[in-house]
Order: C-alpha cells, then structure tokens, then sequence
C-alpha cells in the first residue's frame, strides 16, 4: 500500500536529480565556447528497485567525445586534434590527465604546459636557445637553434577504449576509469591515433540549441515536480484533518 | 452507518496509490524507453440492503432494496506499452525501435528486454547499455567491436564495421506485451514466459542516432492530477461526514 510519505521522497527523489542535471546542462552551456570541452549527458533512469515505484534516478553521466570544429589561430603552440586522442598532461599530484585543449606555452623551465600550468608528458626537451618552433602532424616537434632546423622530440596522444565513461577532473582535463579502459599511448596520425594540427584550436562540441531546449524540458520537468510535491503534502494534511474538532 | 466510513476510507487508499503512480511517471517524463504505468479502479464489493416495508416491530420480513457499494480496490497494475516519440540525438551509440520488438540485455538476473536503446562500447569492447549490461544479438551473444570503431546500423539491426558485417542487434517480439512482461529495475522488463518470436509480427526497424522517449503524456498526467486531488478531497469530506453522523447518533440515541 502506498505510503503518501515515500510518495513525497519520489518527488523529492525527482526534484534533486533535476537539479543535477541542471547542474550537468549548465557546465555545458558555460564551455559553448571552451577550446576541447567535451559535453556531457545525464542519463535518467526508472527507479524500480524491489518492484517498490520510487521515480527516477541519474544511472550514469556520459561524456559525448564527438570532434569539434578547428578554427585557425596562427600561434604555433596551438593545438588541435583531428580525430581520437588526448595529450596527457602532468596534475600537480602526480597522476596524469588527458585533455583536448591544446593552448600549451613554454614556461620558464622550457615545457610546454597548458593554458592552467600542467606540464605536457612527451619525449624530448626544447632547448632553450630555440627562436622559432613548428610542430606536424605526427606530433614531431622541430625548433630552430640559428639557422638549422631540427626534431627535438615528439608529442604522443593517448586514446581509451571507451573515453565515454572518462571522470571529469575539472580544468577541461578528464582523469581515466576502469570504465574507460586504460590509455593507450601512441604516436600522433598513427591507426587510430588523429592528427596533430599546429596553428589551429578544436572548438567546444557543445550545440547551444540543443542545451537551451533541454533546459526548458528541464525547467517544465521540475515544476511539475514542485506541483506533485505541494499536492502530496496537502493529501497528507486531509488526512491529518480526517476528525473535525 | 460504519460500512460508508470504510468506503470512503478506501477511496482515501486508492488516491495514495494513484498520486504515488502519478509521481512515479511523471519523475520518469523524460527516461528514454520508460512505460507508464497504469491503475485502474474497481468496486470492492458489494451488499445488499435490507429493510422493512413497514414497522419494524410488527413486521419481522426483510425486503432488499438495493446494493451498497463498500468500496473501491485497485486492479493489478498495468503497462502501458504504446510507443514513445523518437527523438534524433544525433550520438551514433543510440538507439531507438519503430514497431514491435525489445532489445535484450544480459543482466546478473538473467536476461532483461528493454526500449530504452543508450548504448556504448565498454572497455573489453561489449556492447552494452548505459548499466553495463550487455547487449545480445539475435543469436543471444554479446557483440564485441573492433576497438575504436564506430558501427554504422541499418534498420534490420545489422550492425557493420567499415563495410564489414558484426552482428544483428537481437530484438525479442512478444504478441502481447501486457501479458507477457513484468517490470523490472534498471527500464527493463522481464519475460513472464519465453518471447514469442512469432515470425507473424513484424520485426520493428531500428533507427541509430535516436531514442524513444517516455510515452507519459504530461498534460494528461497535469489533468490526473487535479482528478486525484479532487477524488482524494471528495472521500475525505465524505469520511468525516460519516463520523459526524455517527456522533449524532451515539449522542441522540443514547439519550432515551
């Protein structure tokens, strides 16, 4: 029989998951314009456990890796990836992140780090009398030293056997999941491994229209919730208020 | 007098049950796959009335003058399966069925049929659903993918790989749905007897890149919900009406 009481906890149950999504739905909308964001989705779930109704949960969040469009900039630091890959980046504990924002500059030691300081993880070293750097689409990075040109290394890309189930680690960085499957390292333009193009920044995989729509079903979805709640809790007051003083 | 305070108390029990439904489907508006659940209501019982034409004391013979209802009790609950709106995502891992048929999933309980087509690619290279559950074939195995491939799909399930044929996403057919399946967690149901697979039914087309979405209708969910409000209102009025009138009773009979 049911209780009026767990009918509240659906609704309650229902009002927080909408707001996650919110939540989910407004990190999206605030990367439409971040270099290499990836969005992300909620995915809703029937509530059944024990054959007992208990309305709605998030079963999982899924990133959605899908390419975005490259736009020139120019600088010769700027990097995209056309096709599957992440540069792996250096945290400042030690573990590695993968991202697909690819505004690295030379810090003050010589690395390439990204546009938050997390060093690049590659094989090689610039030296540190190089005038003018160019990197392929192999990932081989070449600096001139006078009037020589020469390769002093090369950036690899890691790739995940399903990157939709990567963690969000914050900064546009996502850190790997016994989901994901472990990275596999290998080189730029390589089988499966996408490209490297300098000169140019892969824009945000965000569609505005698409986020604002599902805002509004959002919006709609939760005040019906606030509608069942507030009807509930008067339910529950009638029947309270059975006996007449 | 007592029998009309039950009736109406079991009015006050069935509206519970029914807000509790209305807010179950209406937290599900929105899951792909999901199936509205339906109540429906009958009389309890009922008893016939008794009285006597004329004095009470003089005449000992009964007449029935009419049932009495004693109530209301709810039916089993029901599935309702008519199709959801499919609804373009554009993410090649979903999935969405136009017709008859359910996919089937490889659960630790056993094999589980669902609509709710989000798929992806694990990392062994199952495809499975967004619990990871795997995805079976018509043949009832799971389908592995080349790593890193991306499947197209045709309408009959056939799933390729560069060209290159993988699978056939399995669709269980059921005649009749309603009699067939039990709910169960996860958007799934369960077989309460063996799919029917009668090659009768059509085989429904499989669209990639969409999702069925729930077939709640929420304007019809807004109106139901006034509906149970009122009912639940009504029965309550109706209870304390039979208490008051009770009160009389014990209060002006008892006064001889």
């Amino acid at each position: 029989m049911a209780s009026l009481y767990h009918v509240l906890h659906i609704s309650r149950q229902d009002m927080l998951a909408r707001l996650d999504d919110l939540d989910l739905t407004s990190n999206n909308l605030a990367n439409v314009n971040t270099i290499g964001y990836k969005r992300s989705r909620a995915n809703f779930q029937e509530l059944f456990e024990d054959a007992t109704k208990s309305g709605t949960w998030i079963a999982a969040t899924q990133l959605f890796v899908t390419q975005g469009a490259l736009k020139q900039t120019g600088r010769a630091l700027d990097l995209a990836i056309q096709g599957e890959g992440f540069f792996a980046v250096r945290l400042p504990d030690g573990r590695t992140g993968y991202t697909r924002d690819g505004q690295f500059n030379l810090d003050a030691q010589g690395q390439l780090v990204t546009a938050a300081g997390y060093p690049l993880i590659w094989e090689g070293q610039i030296p540190t009398d190089a005038t003018d750097i160019e990197i392929d689409r192999d990932g081989i990075v070449r600096v001139q030293q006078g009037q020589t040109w020469r390769a002093v290394g090369r950036i690899g890309l890691s790739r995940f056997s399903n990157p939709s189930a990567l963690q969000e680690f914050g900064n546009n960085i996502w850190l790997e999941t016994p989901a994901s499957g472990p990275a596999q390292n290998g080189s730029a333009g390589n089988g499966r491994w996408g490209q490297i193009v300098a000169r140019a920044l892969e824009q945000s995989n965000v569609n505005l229209a698409e986020e604002i729509a599902h805002l509004i079903s959002l919006q709609r979805n939760f005040q019906m919730s606030v509608r069942a709640f507030q009807q509930t809790d008067q339910m529950i007051n009638q029947a309270i208020h059975l006996r007449r003083a | 007098m007592i029998k009309g305070f039950y009736a109406a108390v079991s009015a006050m029990v069935v509206g519970a049950t029914r807000q509790e439904t209305l807010a179950h489907n209406l937290a599900n508006l929105d899951t792909p796959g999901f199936k509205q659940i339906l109540n429906t209501m009958d009389e309890f019982t009922h008893t016939s009335v008794l009285f006597s034409p004329g004095n009470v004391t003089h005449s000992p013979v009964l007449r029935p003058v009419g049932n009495l209802g004693l109530g209301v009790e709810l039916n089993p609950e029901a599935t309702n399966f008519s199709a959801g709106a499919l609804k373009i995502t554009g993410n090649k891992l979903d999935f969405a069925i136009q017709g008859e048929g359910f996919f089937r999933l490889l659960t630790p309980d056993g094999e589980r049929y669902t609509r709710d087509g989000r798929f992806l690619v694990d990392a062994q290279g199952n495809l499975v659903n967004i619990n990871g559950f795997k995805v079976l074939d018509q043949n009832g195995q799971a389908i592995i993918l080349p790593e890193g491939a991306t499947p197209e799909v045709s309408t009959d399930g056939t799933l390729r790989v560069e060209g290159q044929v993988v699978a056939q996403i399995g669709l269980a057919l059921f005649d009749d749905p309603e009699n067939q399946l039990g709910r169960d967690q996860f958007n799934t149901f369960r077989a309460l007897g063996a799919p029917s697979n009668n090659p009768e039914i059509p085989r429904g087309l499989i669209h990639q890149g969409a999702l069925e979405m729930s077939n709640v209708n929420p304007s019809q969910l807004m109106a139901q919900m006034v509906m149970i409000a009122r009912s639940y209102e009504a029965a309550q009025q109706m209870a304390q009406l039979q208490d008051e009138l009770l009160g009389q009773a014990i209060r002006t009979l008892g006064r001889i």
